[in-house]
């Protein structure tokens, strides 16, 4: 218990230095404030932004976004994860597929989606998904093949059938893998969200970065920005909860 | 799967040789047949999805302009500026925090944070300290980079097992070569690891900060093409970015191969 | 001539959180002649791997010293070579590089120790395995490379931790007659830890006996049966007699420490 809140105190410790190193060097003149910014003057323009509600409605955008990229990232990543693991053929011909969207920068399709999908929300919601679903699916299908044998021998041993093998054995023990892949998504989303406001949008935290960044505004910048890393923060840390929770069975 | 004692069609393909291989090729080859002829033919608008024969020639037309060739190396430039410094400084850092508990304690939950915020909500404000050029770009590739082969490093070299340290020191090895003979080796693949996470991430950060804003290089063709319409081009750029990935990971590979061999077992 | 004494050596191992620091060794007194080979033999948990661990300086002792030829020794050194239970081989190594590893950290140069490996290579049998890497060969093979690593510093004493303790019946027998082999041709001091009643036996001039914990040296028992010895001498009358007094001793000091576990590990032959 003292162990962990030291871990905790150190930590808080680390933002700490950091924090007043940086705002000694703004004044002290060792860094430009204008360009650098200070925390002094990112705490200003938090509360500018607080109480204007700009920061509320970027973030409300945003995480509407990444709620539904990332949900539609959820069901079609572990229906496809989940087919391409039960069927070779599918996961043969779908497979290069899915390493080119994993591995190539989507992000440069996106005037192509601006045309098909139009300007703003939809853009931002479908980036985020393509980001995310893959890494699902890649784990989903890791999870099936990685079923262990003999339990699906013993249900059909018992007299089960394939349908049997599917829902009792294939499904409950691919949840593990499913899991990590949808932490792992978690953050391509995100980054997805983020990406797509950047590029074809203009609302959401990701946008409201490029737009102070233009107007040269460096501490309103550090808002959103320092939101987001919260943000991301805060969500992985749940995921990792929730995994924890749902995964007690595994411990047992 | 063949759970079934009978096999069907498809359990019989699924189990020749190179399934993978030619089954998937086949599915390739497909796809692109239907999209040459959907787009060649117009029936969706070829300025939104072009086909690949035009791909190809736009590909050709590119890579013999020159143009291809400048502004990849711009970008291959920059990312070696910025990735050679992170393998450098994510070792040193990871190893630190892995043989330093207060330096853990105090710098891994910024680590942490920076590693699951989206890098590229940072790049507009590098771009103002480091301006349009170059130097945006290798810092986004460094801190793309250098925050997974840090955390890697970490996790290999607390991973590391006590039986190797103590066999070297039986016979009287110094701290130092405890940690270049035992720790680090030890820790290898699961740098390794790290370094293919960090190749993913950096290719990224440093196309999407072209695109962002830039003077030259592979982002700054696809954003200009990208602007013009011309999805042709977009296509061509994107498999060359994509294949240059992929062409790391595979030099990563090899590297492993040579560099940790005895983990061919686990 | 007496080449190692060990004096009035104690380890305490340092609290646990909230608890009270471990007694491991009281008092070991101990003294090895030059070229003797000594086994020794205690209940389990009773501090022999925490005395060969003092012995090569890998841990510090609490009161005591060790001295190697007179002087007393402080940190660890190719002079003494341990052989561990678990191999504790570099996996990312090759036989070779394994073996050369001990001269590589004193900075001996790549020709020369290249050829120094290949020879106690050679003497443990392993030459045609030379480039595998330890994922690829038997725990006896393994345990083997474990040997010429130790020996190719050319240690003064060989410190030998239940070298054969991960290896079944038959394997173990045959690594013991190798060892025997090898130690009669260049007669190496050795310190030789092990569970096995038969083999501290069938190899020793002597065996030490040590007490259940906290240990301390209890019994020194001479073995005088006549060298070279085969697997034969197993069977011989005077062997079961030496079996008999050290199980009965070992009994004794099992039974002392009121330990189920030490007693299963001592008596499982
Ligand atoms: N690092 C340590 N910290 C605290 N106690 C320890 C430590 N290492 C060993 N001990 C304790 O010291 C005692 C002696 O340990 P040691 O490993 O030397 O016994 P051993 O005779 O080699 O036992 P075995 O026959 O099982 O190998 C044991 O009771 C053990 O629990
Ligand atoms: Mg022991």
């Amino acid at each position: 218990m003292n162990e962990k809140f030291a871990q905790v105190a150190l930590g808080a410790l680390g933002f700490i230095l950091l924090i007043g190193a940086w705002e000694l060097a703004a004044r002290n003149g060792l860094a430009n404030p204008v360009v650098v910014s200070s925390p002094a003057r990112i705490a200003a323009a938090f509360a500018r932004q607080w109480a204007s509600g700009d920061l509320f409605a970027d973030l409300e955008t945003s995480a509407i976004e990444f709620a539904i990229g990332y949900g539609l990232a959820i069901v079609v990543g572990v229906v496809l994860g989940l087919a391409m693991g039960l069927n070779r053929i599918a996961e043969y011909c779908i497979d290069p597929f899915i390493w080119f969207i994993y591995a190539s920068p989507l992000i440069a399709f996106y005037p192509l989606l601006i045309v098909w999908l139009g300007f703003g929300f939809v853009t931002v919601v479908t980036v985020a998904f393509l980001l995310s679903f893959v890494s699902i699916a890649i784990n989903a299908m890791a999870g099936v093949h990685a079923v262990d044998a003999s339990h699906m021998r013993a249900v059909l041993a018992f007299g089960g059938t394939r349908r049997d093998v599917i829902f009792k054995v294939i499904l409950p023990s691919s949840v593990p893998h499913i899991l990590a892949g949808a932490r792992i998504g978690l953050g391509r989303a995100l980054h997805g969200v983020v990406l797509g406001e950047m590029f074809g949008s203009n609302d959401g935290l990701g946008y409201s970065i490029t737009r102070y960044a233009a107007q040269l505004k460096t501490a309103d910048v550090f808002v959103p920005l320092l939101t987001l890393i919260v943000l991301g923060v805060a969500i992985n840390q749940a995921s990792a909860l929730l995994e924890g929770r749902l995964q007690s069975w595994k411990r047992a | 799967m063949a759970i079934n004692a009978s096999k069907s069609l498809g359990d019989r393909l699924s189990e020749a040789p190179n399934a993978r291989t030619w089954i998937g090729g086949v599915s390739v080859v497909l796809f692109l047949a239907a999209w040459q002829v959907i787009g060649a033919n117009e029936i969706v608008r070829s300025d939104l999805i072009s086909y690949p024969g035009e791909i190809a020639a736009a590909a050709y037309d590119l890579a013999s302009s020159g143009e291809l060739g400048a502004n990849a190396l711009t970008t291959l430039r920059e990312f070696a500026q910025g990735f050679a410094p992170a393998i450098l400084a994510g070792i040193l850092l990871g190893l630190g925090f892995a043989l330093s508990r207060l330096a853990r304690s105090l710098f891994e939950p910024l680590f942490v944070a920076m590693y699951t915020a989206p890098l590229i909500a940072f790049v507009p404000l590098l771009v103002v300290w480091f301006g349009v050029g170059s130097t945006s770009k290798a810092v986004t590739t460094f801190l793309a980079a250098v925050v997974p082969i840090a955390i890697n490093t970490t996790t290999g070299v607390r991973e590391t097992q006590e039986s190797w340290v103590r066999a070297l020191r039986a016979f009287g090895a110094t701290r130092g070569q405890i940690i270049v003979k035992a720790i680090l080796p030890g820790a290898m693949p699961i740098i390794m690891a790290g370094l293919r996470l960090a190749i993913g991430r950096a290719i990224v950060g440093v196309i999407a900060a072209e695109m962002y804003v830039s003077t030259s290089g592979v982002g700054r063709m696809i954003q200009t093409y990208s602007t013009a319409g011309r999805a042709a081009e977009i296509f061509v750029l994107v498999g060359e970015v994509s294949g240059f990935g992929f062409m790391c990971v595979w030099l990563l590979r090899r590297l492993e191969n040579r560099l940790a061999p005895w983990r061919a077992r686990a | 001539m007496t080449q190692l004494v060990v004096e009035n050596l104690r380890l305490e191992y340092p609290a646990a959180r909230g608890g009270k620091p471990y007694l491991a060794l009281s008092e070991a007194n101990l003294a090895v002649e030059s070229g003797e080979f000594v086994t020794i033999v205690g209940p389990s948990g009773c501090g022999k791997s925490t005395l060969l661990m003092l012995i090569a300086s890998l841990l510090r002792a609490t009161n005591g010293t060790v001295k190697l030829n007179g002087k007393e020794v402080a940190a660890p050194g190719p002079d003494r070579a341990l052989v561990f239970q678990d191999f504790a081989l570099l996996p990312w190594r090759t036989v070779l590089k394994n073996v050369e590893i001990g001269l590589e950290l004193q900075r001996v140069p790549v020709a020369r120790r290249r050829d120094i490996a290949r020879k106690y290579i050679e003497m443990v049998g392993l030459s045609a395995f030379e480039m595998h890497y330890p994922h690829q060969l038997s725990g006896g093979m393994r345990q083997r490379v474990g040997i010429a690593r130790a020996l190719s510093v050319d240690p003064e004493v060989l410190l030998m931790d239940e070298p054969f303790g991960a290896l079944d019946a038959q394997i173990r027998q045959v690594m013991g007659l190798e060892l025997l082999h090898i130690w009669e041709r260049d007669r190496k001091t050795i310190l030789f830890v092990t569970h096995d009643i038969d083999e501290a036996i069938y190899l020793a001039d002597r065996i030490v006996v040590m007490s259940a914990s906290p240990g301390r040296v209890i019994r020194e028992i001479k073995v005088e049966l006549p060298r070279p010895r085969g697997l034969a001498i197993r069977t011989s009358p005077e062997f079961n007699i030496y079996r008999e007094t050290l199980w009965n001793l070992l009994e004794e000091q099992v039974r002392a420490s009121g330990s189920w576990a030490a007693a299963k590990a001592t008596g499982d032959r």
